[in-house]
């Protein structure tokens, strides 16, 4: 095991953790105010899918942003059902999943694809209707820190969403845990009914901690292929929606313990490719994939227990609705 | 019928159709031949070749949302049926296996022995989370959803590894099942066999909310832990029996993917046979004798998938957006009801 | 800027709910700078008339003033403007926030960012004002049950709250806390804040109040100084004279005994002690009356006798079986029937049909069911005989049971627990928990009579309720229950209506 083989790994497991990363972050916003997103699955194929339009017709910025869109356009519709209809979370995640998956097929199919392309842009050359892939973000290393061996190639030579996302999770620490508002969501979640009686607004929250997840959700898939495989695949996130919903359990809802989770779950997966690669076939990654699910069983008992949960439990009034009750 | 019942059904009625008008419409603003893709849709129901296919599409669904019915009626929520259902492929396949490389049993007691361990095998893997839940209160759907994972993988570990098939040139398949380890050795049809095991699963899921302790049990708990508890009831008892039973009934969804759709064992087989079942079960408010047609419909829709591919060009993942869509205005229709009920009084029958 | 002598105003506050009249036309008024007790049984409508001014409910009737001017509060939200504050008897805090946290919730004035050092030293200042010492950078969880209420407190402190309503806050305290926090709502005063305090305890009446409100079955009996009265008085105006009695008890010999507990503890659910060492016992044919202000323990008695909750120390025997921590159906067996509070809530399942809810317990033994099966057409058959026999007013057994009156959800449970389909006969130990709160006039008399006839038939019966007279009027031994303990015992002839009521406020008497 060769410090170039360490450097790769650490490496990949940014590059892949990255696009838990993001969708963790939004989960745990949603999460934290108390709503469960089970629609995560289908926000992020949808935004793996537009940003795959988006850039054969424009380029990367506009896919960024439209990915963004229809995250929060989603995210939303969730809001809207889960809060304002309080309506069952769990049945309209998976709806929403539903739905997200089958438009993100239908949109790239190879049929479709060509007249989606050209509405978008009716200037579009048309030896691009057909192709499958698109080009991918353009690797922004940083200068002299990427040159420190290993940590530079691990954390610093990558693209600009990449860098974003440490930003990004430091500043959603930061306003989760620092300000008025990151209070206000994190007790919306906890207690909903002392929070209104206190003057917090639980509905405006909720609809905008579900847009906000949405919208993350959705740029993790954006990354995922723009960033990532900007090969088209119908189905490509795989799950990695779901398994980021186990993410944010193992990171007891904290943005900066998700940056571990996401990177070590990314972590995995790079292994996993370089051992099929060396043509180890896939058997014994197996039970290590099957690994951060089993600890995310074991960890959501210990919270159970009573004295753990007090220190660091799941936000007490999680996929519950809230309806303001008359005394 | 009371008010309140036939409003319920027409809600149900409305939103499927709203839901079919919403997707006619996107494909029309695709320049798609919608009249004709409704056309093939239909022709799924009407044919009887076409709708046999149906039938055994949508087998898994029937079987997975009964047991969902019973998980759902005590409010246990089960999101793991997917993983269940795994289960049962896996057990089903370990059988066959076993009987293939050793032998140990005649060749007519097969089925049958797949049939029980698909069950248990199915049954246990839902009895953990319920255990968690019962003694530590430890939220079942996030456990269950995991465990999905954790089964998918197991099958992804015995295909690509000691189960995958000597003969088969290298592909993730297992070997393919033996004539009398198949639904068809029951009747040259396997749709045929996969009706009467619907409905007889059926009348028993019925029988047991009708009938027994367990289903009033099950209502109590699902309705009021409180006066459960009042009332005398052992609560994890009850839980786990349940959640065994709705396992079960899921792994035998498993069996008849393996044995009555692809005869054989390969990675992702369901897909994503036991989150629809969830949708389906709202769907069909844990009726057991709603849920046979709301399977079939789901599964003709499935089959409906594949011939829109193959004879319009029109990707199967429409029919996916159509479920989405569908799954949505029900879901929408359920918050009328509960609106429409609170105005027009909840009288009337259960 | 008128500084207004009174800084609340109530008056002719009425407000109904479904057949009670909680508040008629009351007047009450608090002054600056000094501490108002607002005494009362449960029921008396002290919590609702507060309820009103925090605006939790809304008056039906009635005026509002603030300092001099008439407002309309809507919501806690508008109380909180007017600097209104209230601390609940069951904490609304987040526990695994900090005690700082939870104070600022909800505050625009603190900025966007969080400055914890600040906040944390203008809350131990504020605090300490009050004598308090608490840890502001400490988890709700790790305070104790006083802490708890400080920062209830100081949640309404810090929002310069200038009326103070505390709802009966010393029932999780211990001794030192409430000396702790009398100290803290004179220095209140002092500063010329308002502090309104619900409470149905006479010596806390007497050692912390300026002046006091005595309120009885929605009406206010009296507001005086406290300088003026004294226990004895309050006592006699909280619980009034008796009324002529309507029904007749017929004198029983009592049989022999079928309840008997054995210096009994038990927690709460607020993970503080509520009972204390109960000892009691029951006979056939005999009818115990627990009469005490709710809160005091009754529930946790009821619970800890039928299986639902679990005793930590002592024993209880059911008809000389050791029945302590069984489960309730273990305790069902025994021949005990509960008739528990709020029905809808413990007892029925809304949803089912009246004749799941009459078999709720009785449909696992036969003849109504077998080892798997039930035998629904038994269940019919007899449910009508049920509901004949129960008179309960219903379109058909099988109506949904949400949709029956209070008095017919009741006699429904009256019937599923005393018509002996479990096992037969008539249960040796009926307990009934505030078995007629809420009841017309009509339910009313038909649930006592039905205990009464009971009785005559063999059972023991602990009767738990809020309504005194109900309580002279059916019980042959009466019991009171105060702060988990029972502190005093009367037969019912000898029974003193002011002793009883010094007893339930908490007050000292010498032994009979």
């Amino acid at each position: 095991m060769s410090v170039e083989w360490m450097a790769s790994i650490l490496q990949g497991a940014v590059q892949i953790g990255t696009i838990y990363l993001f969708a963790s972050l939004g989960e745990i916003y949603a999460e934290r105010s108390g709503i469960l997103n089970l629609g995560i699955e289908g926000m992020m194929i949808m935004g793996a899918a537009i940003s795959f339009l988006f850039t054969l017709a424009y380029g990367h910025l506009a896919a960024i942003l439209a990915a963004l869109v229809i995250g929060m356009v989603l995210g939303l519709i969730l809001g809207v059902m889960a809060v304002s209809l309080r309506l069952n979370q769990v049945v309209v995640g998976l709806a929403l999943t539903i739905f997200g998956t089958g438009m993100s097929g239908f949109l790239t199919h190879p049929t479709i694809r060509g007249g989606v392309l050209r509405t978008l842009n009716p200037h579009i050359p048309e030896s691009l209707l057909m192709i499958q892939e698109a080009p991918k973000l353009p690797e922004m290393p940083i200068p002299i820190l990427s040159n420190i061996p290993i940590i530079g190639r691990a954390f610093f030579s990558h693209n600009i969403l990449v860098y974003i996302s440490y930003i990004l999770s430091v500043f959603m620490w930061f306003i989760l845990f620092k300000t008025r508002i990151g209070l206000s969501i994190r007790s919306v979640g906890e207690n909903p009914g002392m929070a209104d009686a206190m003057g917090v607004n639980v509905f405006l929250i909720r609809y905008l901690t579900s847009m906000l997840c949405g919208g993350f959700a959705s740029l993790a898939g954006a990354y995922l292929f723009i960033g990532f495989h900007p090969f088209w695949q119908e189905g490509m996130t795989a799950g990695r929606g779901f398994i980021a919903l186990a993410l944010v359990i193992l990171a007891t809802w904290s943005p900066l313990r998700a940056i571990f989770g996401a990177y070590l779950f990314g972590g995995v997966e790079a292994i996993q490719y370089r051992l099929q690669v060396k043509g180890f076939g896939a058997q014994i990654p197996q039970f290590v994939l099957m690994l951060p699910h089993i600890v995310t069983i074991i960890t959501l008992t210990l919270l159970s227990f009573e004295s753990v949960r007090k220190r660091l439990g799941v936000p007490a009034a999680l996929g519950v609705p809230y309806s303001r009750e008359e005394a | 019928m009371t008010y309140s019942r036939i409003a319920s059904i027409l809600t149900t009625v409305i939103a499927i159709g709203l839901a079919f008008a919403a997707v006619a419409g996107i494909l029309t603003a695709m320049r798609l031949d919608t009249y004709r893709a409704f056309g093939v849709i239909l022709a799924v129901f009407i044919t009887p070749r076409l709708l046999l296919q149906a039938i055994l599409r949508g087998l898994p669904i029937v079987l997975a949302t009964l047991g969902l019915a019973i998980a759902f009626r005590m409010n246990f929520w089960n999101i793991g049926a997917e993983g269940q259902i795994y289960w049962g492929m896996i057990a089903a396949t370990g059988v066959v296996l076993a009987h293939v490389y050793y032998g140990y049993l005649p060749d007519l007691l097969v089925l049958p022995t797949m049939l029980i361990a698909s069950f248990i095998a199915g049954g246990v893997w839902c009895l953990i989370p319920a255990i968690l839940k019962a003694k530590l209160n430890v939220n079942e759907i996030l456990t269950t959803l995991m465990m999905n994972y954790i089964a998918a993988y197991f099958v992804d570990y015995l295909i690509y590894g000691p189960w995958r098939d000597p003969h088969g040139y290298g592909f993730p398949l297992s070997i393919p099942f033996p004539k009398y380890a198949k639904l068809t050795f029951v009747a040259e049809n396997p749709s045929y066999t996969g009706l009467i095991l619907s409905i007889i699963l059926a009348a028993m899921v019925y029988i047991i909310f009708r009938f027994t302790k367990l289903g009033f049990e099950l209502r109590v708990i699902g309705e009021n832990l409180d006066a459960a508890r009042y009332a005398g009831i052992t609560i994890p008892r009850v839980l786990m029996l349940g959640s065994f039973l709705s396992g079960g009934l899921a792994g035998l969804g498993g069996l008849s993917i393996v044995s009555g759709i692809i005869g054989r064992l390969r990675p992702r087989a369901s897909p994503g046979y036991g989150y629809t079942a969830i949708i389906v079960a709202w769907l069909a408010a844990l009726n057991p004798w709603l849920i046979i047609p709301a399977g079939i419909f789901f599964g003709g829709l499935l089959v409906a998938g594949e011939s829109l591919q193959a004879t319009l060009k029109i990707p199967n993942a429409a029919v996916q957006i159509l479920q989405g869509i569908i799954f949505l205005f029900i879901i929408l229709g359920e918050f009328l009801k509960r609106y429409k009920i609170s105005f027009g009084g909840g009288r009337g029958v259960r | 800027m008128s500084s207004h002598e009174y800084l609340v105003e109530m008056r002719g506050i009425v407000k109904r709910f479904p057949g009670v009249l909680a508040n008629d036309h009351v007047n009450f008024g608090l002054k600056r700078g000094e501490v108002h007790a607002l005494l009362g049984e449960n029921g008396a409508g002290k919590t609702t008339l507060m309820n009103i001014l925090y605006g939790l409910y809304r008056a039906d009737e009635g005026e509002i003033y603030i300092r001099g001017k008439r407002v309309k509060i809507r919501s806690p939200k508008d109380a909180i403007k007017l600097g209104i504050g209230m601390v609940h008897q069951n904490f609304r805090l987040i526990p695994t926030h900090t005690v700082v946290e939870n104070i600022v919730l909800g505050l625009k004035e603190v900025g966007f960012v969080l400055n914890h050092k600040k906040l944390e030293q203008e809350i131990r200042e504020l605090a300490s004002s009050y004598g308090w010492s608490i840890d502001p950078s400490a988890k709700v969880w790790q305070l104790s049950a006083g802490e708890k209420q400080q920062v209830e407190l100081l949640k309404a402190l810090y929002r310069r709250a200038e009326i103070l309503i505390l709802d009966e806050p010393t029932s999780v305290l211990t001794p030192q806390e409430t000396k702790a926090l009398f100290n803290a709502i004179r220095r209140m005063a002092e500063e010329g804040k308002g502090v309104i305090f619900i409470t149905h305890k006479l010596d806390e009446v007497m050692q912390v109040s300026d002046r006091v409100t005595v309120m009885r079955k929605g009406r206010v009996v009296v507001t005086k100084n406290t300088s003026d009265t004294n226990p004895a008085e309050l006592a006699n105006y909280m619980v009034g004279r008796p009324v002529i009695f309507t029904l007749q008890r017929k004198p029983m010999l009592p049989g022999k005994e079928v309840l008997r507990l054995k210096d009994v503890y038990a927690m709460s659910d607020k993970g503080v002690l509520a009972l204390k060492g109960i000892n009691l016992r029951i006979r056939k044919n005999e009818i115990l009356g627990i009469a005490g202000v709710a809160g005091n323990g009754q529930i946790e008695l009821a619970e800890v006798i039928t299986g639902l909750r679990k005793v930590i120390k002592g024993k209880i025997l059911i008809n000389d079986v050791d029945a302590t921590n069984k489960s309730p159906r273990e305790i069902m067996e025994l021949g005990v029937a509960y008739i528990p509070p709020e029905n809808l809530r413990w007892g029925l399942v809304a949803n089912l049909r009246v004749v799941d809810n009459l078999f709720l317990k009785a449909y696992r033994y036969p003849p109504y069911s077998n080892r798997v099966m039930i035998n629904w057409r038994k269940i019919y058959d007899m449910a009508d005989e049920l509901i004949k026999k129960f008179e309960i007013v219903t379109p058909s057994k099988f109506t949904r049971t949400r949709a029956l009156s209070g008095g017919n959800l009741q006699r429904l449970v009256l019937a599923r627990e005393l018509s002996g389909i479990i096992g037969g006969g008539v249960p040796d130990l009926i307990v009934a928990a505030y078995p007629t709160k809420g009841l017309d006039v009509a339910a009313t008399e038909f649930v006592r009579k039905t205990l009464l006839r009971y009785r005559e038939m063999g059972s023991g019966i602990l009767l738990i309720s809020e309504d005194l007279e109900e309580i002279l009027m059916l019980s042959d031994r009466i019991g009171v229950i105060f702060d988990g303990r029972i502190v005093g015992e009367f037969k019912a002839e000898e029974a003193d209506i002011e002793r009883i009521g010094l007893l339930m406020a908490g007050a000292k008497v010498e032994a009979a």
